[in-house]
């Protein structure tokens, strides 16, 4: 949007500036891609990578210092016409994994391209770093943006970087998925379009604040609400919405398919959080809460099945990113608020938001481990993977401890979530859903099992590789799976920073 | 913190430490001479660190270990079973090229049973049993036969159960509790009068029941203990099962008892002792018998847990353990010498022979062995009634079960007379099997407070014997029936689980066509449709 | 009955309508240029209610609001990329497989199972 391109050379007195760092650093990157050519490319993306990653742990820092959100006026000008762009405790988290992922999947994809002289600096890995930076910057909008208008922006940019990282082979088949892609995805978004439309003409404004400020209700809130909520769940791929997305996250290279299961499909989902918390009225945000809690819960089942019976790993681990974005979704009924304990002070919040970061960190190293195999044997079907643990050591070491986190396994970022979650469903009395993470739980272990059962397995014949893997593209997979084994440490308690800046809005922005 | 209080974190961190260091490619090809001394630190512990020895480790890792009398006697013979199988297995397969991979789930399967025994907060707890029950998968698969697979398979399934019914009883135990990670003991004073109680102490069982294998959980036990190597089964039999056991100890509050659920325990451990027995004579793999015995009896010592749960005697936990103790130096010796058998012929046979003899019969309660010993240490607890009667009645079941394992590898065993077990085999054998005869009487006064000389009066020595004799008068009729033999595969009723699996396929083939037909465009699109009306209603009805 | 029918509710009847007609062919037509149309004719419908909204004044007030507008323009912008990314991987499948939509056979992972 228009206000991406004004947003230079505004840097106000306060820290604000950072989130347009954010924002604008990305744009920069892909703008001197296009100037230098690609010859230039990686290099300007692997620097970009180390400042990008450095401008988003200064961010959470600064927020951890201060204890405050950020908030920056794009040209000074406040809501309802102007546009801020604002880190709170999760979005600072939020930034830091985006960074994180986006780094590791760089450095993987450089490696890999290094392991073909023709691709070094061919078409493919240029457009490759190009999208990636693109992703990077819409990313950072949704989690910094504050105007539903300009988020519609951003999810766009973001489908539209996406959609083409998904066919970058060129192959008919994943041409297909990118079109299967980009068209629901599109129903999503003109649904999400509709919904700010209604909100425009009842509020006058599109501020998330402003709106959660003005205790919206009434029927056009309902309805423009409901499109939003649902075009958004396209675009996350919840069950039953899930079409698309097995397909293109299966056939995306590696490092293209990690920052999508990863990050990209956490876009839509962050923000249908702020919308039934902050925007929805409480006890009709209750209800939608126990609807996409159901969503949720069978999205958890039913994908988790149908992980267990795909024949080809990538189709796994892409079904398994439909099963562990249901875990999110039960989130809504377990972190009900009270009077004196607000939602983002309860544990399952902490949960949620954790599962979100461990999900990421661990599903990111899947598809990297499952990239390795395939870029080592040609093919990932799982059932001749046999033995592969003794050829690629690191890379089977990286998808167990990835495993671990999605099933639920102690030590792991994943256990210390499903562990509060379930805590949450007991002390809420919520049979149901603790049966549904228990059960989801179970189901991982059978997918991951199945895996790992192929890398101990002895073979019939030899394993032999297509091609050497050097150390440095399993490395990538294996620390990211370790990152998601230490978020395991993290306290079982609310994680206090998650909370800044949220309990303060409502304080600043009553009428 | 003093040297005692040192070597509890020791026991657990040298072996993951090992383990760790199994990085270096230099460390790998030596570990598996190495692992004899992982145990070590365990096995001090247990010796010199006096009970109520409490080691607390601050955030972030707010890890709390407690040695008392119960873990502290299962710790010691744990880590000793451990120690010498670790010695035997740098005999048996040490240079074998897949050696350090079996160390490295060796060693961490290690850390997990013995940290279980000393561990004293509920999320640790759960973190070594999880390290346990999982590592332990390794080595049940370790031989790569179709055979391993399958019993892995099975395993893994019901052990991963077993961990969702723990972890669900632990969040409900520690969901009252202001303190996110409390202590067990803490957690354990609320149980009895938690609004939750039935269903925490329903899923402990469950889970814990899983893991020492009581009917009709048992399943994966008879599949997956004779499916690994040698040593490993010794371990997995002797040690990894008290998983289950400590659990109990821990977790069921035997101060204040619970009426309800001690006579319920008794009643699983009957049944399992008999059906053990049982399905156990059917059986034609020495290594199947010895795994049914073992399931029969963790029936015994669940028995034991009901009455103390029944009667809310708080020391019959140490009671417990020393029963415990006893199965596992006997049950791992027995493992060892089923693979010294095979490989010893000739003259050296007969003294090979007849020590597998006496500890098989220790099993039954022959007199003046450790078998002898832990029945007669626990009989005051039982009374003198029906469940006394049933006890005795199951250790001639045991000696029976025993009678069929010493005919079966009396079978097996080789006639060729030069060959010889390897000195690294037959010393570790040695040690676990004069531990188990030993270390019983060591500990006998000081657990149940009465003198030595009281295990030698005619009148102890005719209660262990008799069941005995009707053991072993039941075998001389059960020679007679050759049917038996075999007529029940290893596994039993999992056997009927898997005849369910077309069923399970089904479902799987529905769930997929359902999915096929969801991905389709226009499905998709009337479901997204469907999805705003129903959401614009919700929002709607509040408002 | 006469004053509901003012040029704003006959406008916003319109973008309904638009709208509704739009989304019947996306979900229904398997020809795939046929739902981009549809994609742009519920844009088109959308773009009306913005329209209908700025001439309400909407709630900031005053009437012949602006902001909608500008809404609008930027809305059309990414509409007409949306299209264009469309076509133009439309074209390459055509160009690849000759296939103009993708449920003629079943959508099921089978189509790309086996391969890389």
């Amino acid at each position: 949007m228009t206000s991406l391109a004004t947003a230079e050379g505004h840097f106000t007195a306060t820290n604000g500036y950072l989130l347009v760092l954010a924002v604008m650093l990305p744009v920069c990157a892909v703008l001197a891609m296009l100037a230098l050519g690609p010859r230039h490319t990686a290099r300007v993306a692997l620097g970009t990578l180390a400042v990008g990653l450095a401008v988003a742990v200064t961010i959470a820092v600064e927020l951890f210092r201060s204890g405050t959100g950020l908030v920056y006026a794009i040209g000074g000008w406040s809501p309802p016409l102007g546009l801020t762009l604002r880190a709170d405790g999760l979005s600072a988290v939020m930034l830091v994994m985006t960074a994180v992922v986006i780094t590791a999947a760089g450095l993987f994809a450089r490696a890999q391209h290094g392991l073909d002289p023709a691709m070094r600096d061919g078409r493919a890995p240029t457009t490759f770093w190009i999208l990636l930076m693109a992703i990077w910057s819409a990313l950072n909008v949704v989690f910094l943006g504050e105007d539903l208008f300009n988020l519609y922006v951003a999810l766009e940019l973001l489908t539209f970087a996406a959609v083409p990282l998904v066919c970058l082979d060129g192959r008919a088949e994943t041409v297909a998925a990118a079109l299967r892609y980009l068209m629901f995805a599109l129903l999503g978004s003109l649904l999400y379009l509709l919904g700010t439309a209604l909100l425009y003409g009842r509020f006058g404004t599109l501020d998330l604040q402003m709106l959660s400020g003005m205790q919206a209700s009434g029927p056009v809130v309902s309805v423009a609400l409901a499109l939003m909520i649902v075009g958004l769940l396209a675009k996350a791929a919840l069950f039953p919405l899930h079409l698309w997305l097995p397909p293109a996250h299966a056939g995306a290279p590696a490092a293209a398919s990690a920052v999508l299961s990863a990050l990209v499909i956490k876009a839509p989902v962050f923000l249908i959080l702020r919308l039934v918390l902050d925007v929805a009225p409480p006890e009709a945000a209750r209800l939608a809460g126990q609807c996409l809690a159901i969503l949720g819960g069978a999205s958890i089942l039913f994908c988790s099945v149908m992980a267990l019976t795909q024949a080809r790993l990538k189709l796994m681990i892409a079904y398994s990113t439909v099963a562990q974005i249901g875990y999110l979704f039960i989130v809504f009924p377990l972190a009900a608020g009270t009077e004196d304990l607000p939602v983002w002070g309860t544990i399952a919040w902490t949960g949620g938001a954790l599962q979100l970061v461990s999900h990421a960190l661990a599903k990111a190293s899947m598809f990297l481990a499952a990239g390795v195999i395939a870029e080592a044997l040609g093919h990932d079907r799982i059932a001749e993977l046999g033995g592969f643990g003794r050829v690629l050591p690191m890379s089977a070491a990286a998808f167990g401890l990835a495993g671990l986190s999605l099933m639920g396994i102690p030590p792991s970022g994943g256990f210390v979530a499903k562990c509060l979650l379930l805590t949450a469903a007991v002390v809420n009395g919520h049979p149901w859903l603790a049966a549904t993470i228990l059960i989801g739980g179970l189901l991982a272990a059978g997918y991951v099992f199945r895996v790992v059962d192929r890398a101990l397995a002895t073979p019939a014949a030899p394993l032999h590789l297509r091609k050497a893997i050097p150390r440095r593209l399993e490395i990538v997979a294996l620390a990211l799976a370790i990152a998601a084994v230490l978020l395991g440490f993290v306290p079982l308690q609310p994680f206090g920073f998650l909370q800044i800046g949220r309990a303060a809005h409502v304080t600043v922005v009553a009428p | 913190m003093s040297i005692q209080g040192l070597l509890l974190p020791a026991s657990i961190l040298l072996p993951l430490a090992m383990a760790l260091f199994c990085l270096s490619r230099n460390f790998r090809a030596k570990v598996p001479f190495l692992i004899v001394i992982a145990p070590l630190p365990a096995l001090l512990a247990a010796v010199f660190a006096p009970d109520g020895t409490v080691v607390f480790f601050p955030p972030p890792f707010r890890l709390s270990l407690v040695l008392d009398r119960p873990g502290a006697v299962l710790l010691g013979g744990a880590a000793l079973l451990w120690s010498a199988a670790g010695a035997y297995t740098a005999s048996y397969m040490g240079h074998e090229p897949s050696a350090p991979r079996f160390a490295v789930w060796w060693l961490l399967t290690l850390a997990g049973s013995l940290g279980l025994f000393i561990v004293g907060d509920v999320a640790n707890f759960y973190l070594l049993f999880t390290l346990a029950s999982l590592a332990a998968f390794g080595l049940i698969v370790h031989e790569q036969t179709e055979r391993a697979h399958r019993a892995s398979r099975v395993y893994v399934v019901l052990a991963l159960l077993g961990e969702a019914f723990l972890l669900l009883a632990f969040v409900m135990l520690a969901a009252s509790h202001p303190d996110a990670n409390p202590l067990i003991r803490d957690v354990v004073a609320t149980l009895p009068a938690s609004p939750m109680r039935n269903g925490i102490v329903a899923l402990l069982v469950l889970g814990f029941a899983l893991k020492m294998g009581l009917v009709p959980l048992h399943v994966w036990l008879p599949l997956a203990h004779p499916a690994a190597p040698m040593p490993a089964s010794a371990v997995l039999s002797g040690v990894v099962v008290k998983a289950g056991v400590i659990g109990l100890i821990r977790f069921l509050p035997f101060d204040a008892g619970l009426p309800f659920w001690g006579p319920v325990l008794m009643t699983l451990g009957l049944i399992t002792a008999y059906y053990g027995v049982a399905v156990g004579i059917t059986q034609t793999r020495a290594k199947t018998i010895l795994a049914y015995s073992t399931v029969s009896q963790m029936g015994l010592i669940a028995v034991l847990l009901g009455v103390g749960l029944a009667t809310a005697e708080a020391g019959s936990t140490n009671l417990v353990a020393y029963y415990a103790v006893h199965h596992t130096l006997v049950k791992g010796a027995l493992f060892l010498a089923v693979g010294i058998l095979a490989a010893t012929g000739g003259p050296r046979l007969r003294p090979v022979f007849l020590l597998t003899a006496i500890l098989a019969l220790s099993l039954g309660g022959m007199p003046l062995t450790s078998g002898a010993l832990a029945k007669l240490a626990t009989k005051p607890m039982l009374g003198y009634g029906f469940l006394s009667l049933a006890m005795a009645l199951a250790g001639a079941g045991s000696t029976l079960l025993m009678l069929h394992f010493l005919i079966t590898v009396a079978g097996d065993m080789k006639r060729d007379p030069g060959s010889r077990a390897p000195l690294g085999q037959i010393g570790p054998w040695l040690v676990a099997a004069l531990a188990s005869l030993v270390i019983p009487w060591s500990l006998y006064p000081g657990l149940t407070g009465e003198p030595l000389t009281s295990l030698l009066t005619p009148e102890a020595l005719w209660k262990v014997t008799w069941p005995m004799l009707l053991g072993g008068v039941a075998m001389l009729i059960v020679r007679r029936l050759p049917w038996l033999s075999g007529s029940i595969p290893e596994g039993d009723i999992v056997v009927l689980a898997e005849a369910g699996e077309p069923a399970i396929r089904r479902v799987v083939t529905g769930i997929t066509l359902a999915d096929d037909h969801l991905r389709r465009w226009s499905t998709a699109g009337l479901w997204l449709i469907g999805l705003v009306v129903l959401f614009g209603a919700t929002l709607m009805l509040q408002n | 009955m006469t004053a509901a029918l003012t040029p704003t509710t006959l406008f916003g009847l319109g973008g309904a309508a638009l709208v509704g007609i739009g989304l019947f062919m996306v979900i229904t037509h398997p020809s795939l240029l046929r739902r981009v149309v549809g994609f742009n004719l519920i844009g088109a419908g959308i773009f009306l209610v913005f329209g209908v909204i700025a001439r309400r004044g909407a709630a900031a007030g005053f009437a012949g609001d602006p902001v909608p507008q500008a809404l609008v323009i930027t809305g059309i912008v990414v509409a007409f990329s949306a299209t264009a990314l469309a076509v133009a991987l439309l074209r390459r499948l055509f160009d690849l497989t000759g296939r103009r939509d993708f449920d003629s056979e079943a959508p099921s992972a089978s189509q790309s199972r086996g391969e890389p």
